[in-house]
């Protein structure tokens, strides 16, 4: 096989140029939402979170059929019901806000499992969990971008507000910041990406693409901006050789780039030469928690 | 000066005059934070009951009292951001939140992420960010005010370091710097010398030392009477309700700490209540 056949005429295919487009455009806003998903300590809210769509998304294509439109809408107000919903009872009961979303988003996903299980037409629980690239139509894409546009232009402008509010949220507060609406603003960011995330990779695989280039950043870079930089790129890496893979080998797309950002992570976190597991080691045990 | 090793010596090279300029400074003596029976309830818990007392212009004040005392709620009503139940508060004639310009906080250490992708000159940088507008960029004025702020407390050459890579003193003086390079005269630091060893103490002291004799007011929770009575010049002992304010000596008399710290109704000793933590983490 040549090198053209391995890396260029797969993206003879038009669904396949979709799908590496739409990838690469969310690999820009979810690069830069992953650094500040796992910076704020959320990665295993976003998982939550994007759990908890799949209700809404099954509602919206009971109701409207295939329209992008109501699958993104459906998608956002199911997963910023569950995030209000969990403000909420941590803040009126005694629950704690992981123990309030971990039932919530359980219960909401077990709604949509339930809502497709009835569903009349053929339609596939395993392309809602886990993607299908031949399913990224021209709508998705314009939504990807749009996604991915907002994003970037919202993390340009208030990137400062963003930087301070989580790496100091009581400076931030201090200085005349709202904190709750930086929060708030990114929850929203968050659903809004894994919707526009969820044709290719699935819902339950797209944090994957967020989550791991921004994880593995994180364990070389020491500033803030390149550290949402090279996050970027090794999306964009990933998403790029999982899709060929996912060609060649015939595996599920979304699964792919998971595994080529999930390689990435491994060797990250075992090798990067100041944070790796390997110099931990070396040196002589771990480092003390908390200092 | 530019390149000097941070080493074990008292920065601040600038002596008594500051490297970073300042804005309106009231006459010194004059009272610049005033609490008129300033009151916080979380529901049905009382955290801060009917305060009244005033702030010297180019003093530096102790908090003191025990946990749960409210030495945190009276710094974050005077940074405007915990409504008072009743009563007022003054920044000079303007209420806390028209005063922002003027004020500084400093954080408690275990407070800061240190694992944070972000250098010694990367925090001071936040100092300035208050005072961009929305699409401003950080200009040569600002960059000189790091620069300042960087000298003054004699981490220049730690600037481009990871703020993991310091130690206690100087990761606190880090913090110290980002408050300078904001510009205002009046700062509000949260226990600053919970977790610092003996010599970085000293060090603080020392830089307060200045900074109160440079005429900046200095308002700091302190958790340790021994170290309040070492560093600071006045004080005020909390128990919810106001125990006594004045000079540090008066006011940390051994009938004063009895009162404030054998107190009857201790109940949440050493565990923040749930309301504070949750507005603390938010």
């Amino acid at each position: 096989m040549s090198l053209h056949d391995l890396l260029l005429a797969p993206f003879s295919y038009e669904f396949m140029r979709r799908g590496l487009l739409s990838a690469l455009l969310l690999s820009v806003s979810g690069g830069l939402l992953g650094c500040v998903l796992v910076l704020r300590r959320m990665a295993l809210m976003g998982d939550a979170l994007s759990h908890s769509l799949l209700p809404g998304v099954a509602a919206a294509w009971l109701l409207f059929g295939t329209s992008t439109v109501a699958l993104f809408l459906g998608g956002l107000i199911a997963g910023l019901l569950t995030a209000l919903g969990s403000a909420l009872l941590s803040r009126l009961t005694r629950i704690k806000e992981d123990a309030a979303f971990g039932s919530l988003f359980i219960v909401f996903f077990g709604a949509g499992v339930a809502l497709i299980s009835r569903l009349p037409t053929r339609l596939n629980l395993a392309d809602f969990l886990f993607g299908n690239i031949l399913g990224v139509g021209a709508g998705d894409l314009w939504l990807s971008a749009a996604v991915s546009g907002v994003t970037a232009a919202l993390f340009a402008v208030f990137h400062r507000s963003i930087l301070l509010e989580t790496f100091d949220p009581v400076f931030y507060r201090a200085t005349g910041g709202r904190g709750g609406l930086v929060h708030m603003g990114f929850l929203t960011l968050t659903v809004l990406n894994l919707v526009a995330a969820m044709q290719a990779m699935g819902i339950v695989l797209a944090l994957g693409l967020f989550l791991l280039p921004a994880v593995s950043a994180y364990l070389w870079c020491d500033r803030f901006v390149p550290m949402l930089l090279l996050s970027i790129a090794l999306a964009m890496l990933g998403s790029a050789v999982g899709i060929l893979l996912s060609f060649h080998l015939g595996l599920a797309s979304g699964a792919a780039i998971v595994l080529c950002l999930g390689l990435v992570f491994v060797a990250s976190a075992l090798f990067s030469p100041r944070y790796g597991a390997v110099r931990s080691l070396l040196r002589g045990g771990g480092r003390l928690p908390g200092t | 000066m530019r390149s000097h090793e941070p080493g074990p010596r008292p920065p601040n090279p600038a002596g008594a005059t500051s490297l970073v300029p300042f804005s309106r400074l009231d006459p010194p003596g004059q009272n610049i934070v005033q609490f008129r029976g300033a009151t916080v309830r979380y529901g049905r818990v009382t955290a801060l009951r009917d305060i009244t007392l005033d702030i010297r212009c180019g003093s530096s004040t102790a908090i003191l009292g025990r946990n749960g005392a409210g030495k945190s709620t009276l710094l974050r009503a005077v940074l405007g951001w915990q409504p008072l139940t009743s009563g007022d508060i003054r920044i000079g004639d303007a209420h806390p939140q028209h005063a922002r310009p003027r004020l500084a906080y400093v954080p408690q250490r275990h407070a800061i992420d240190w694992d944070f992708p972000i250098t010694v000159r990367g925090v001071v940088e936040q100092g300035r960010y208050p005072s961009l507008r929305l699409f401003q960029r950080m200009g040569r004025a600002d960059s000189e005010r790091v620069d300042c702020a960087l000298e003054e407390l004699g981490i220049s050459g730690l600037a481009h370091r990871h703020i993991r890579m310091l130690s206690g003193g100087q990761q606190q003086r880090t913090f110290l710097a980002r408050a300078l390079a904001q510009g205002g005269d009046i700062f509000l630091l949260d226990e600053p010398f919970a977790g610092l060893d003996l010599f970085a103490v000293e060090e603080l002291s020392h830089i307060l030392g200045n900074w109160e004799s440079q005429g900046r007011t200095v308002v700091a929770a302190v958790h340790d009477p021994a170290i309040a009575r070492r560093c600071f010049t006045r004080g005020v002992l909390l128990d919810t309700g106001l125990v006594a304010d004045g000079p540090i000596a008066d006011v940390l008399s051994a009938a004063n700490i009895d009162r404030a710290y054998r107190s009857e109704h201790c109940v949440h000793e050493g565990r923040p209540r749930p309301a504070e933590a949750a507005e603390a983490r938010r």
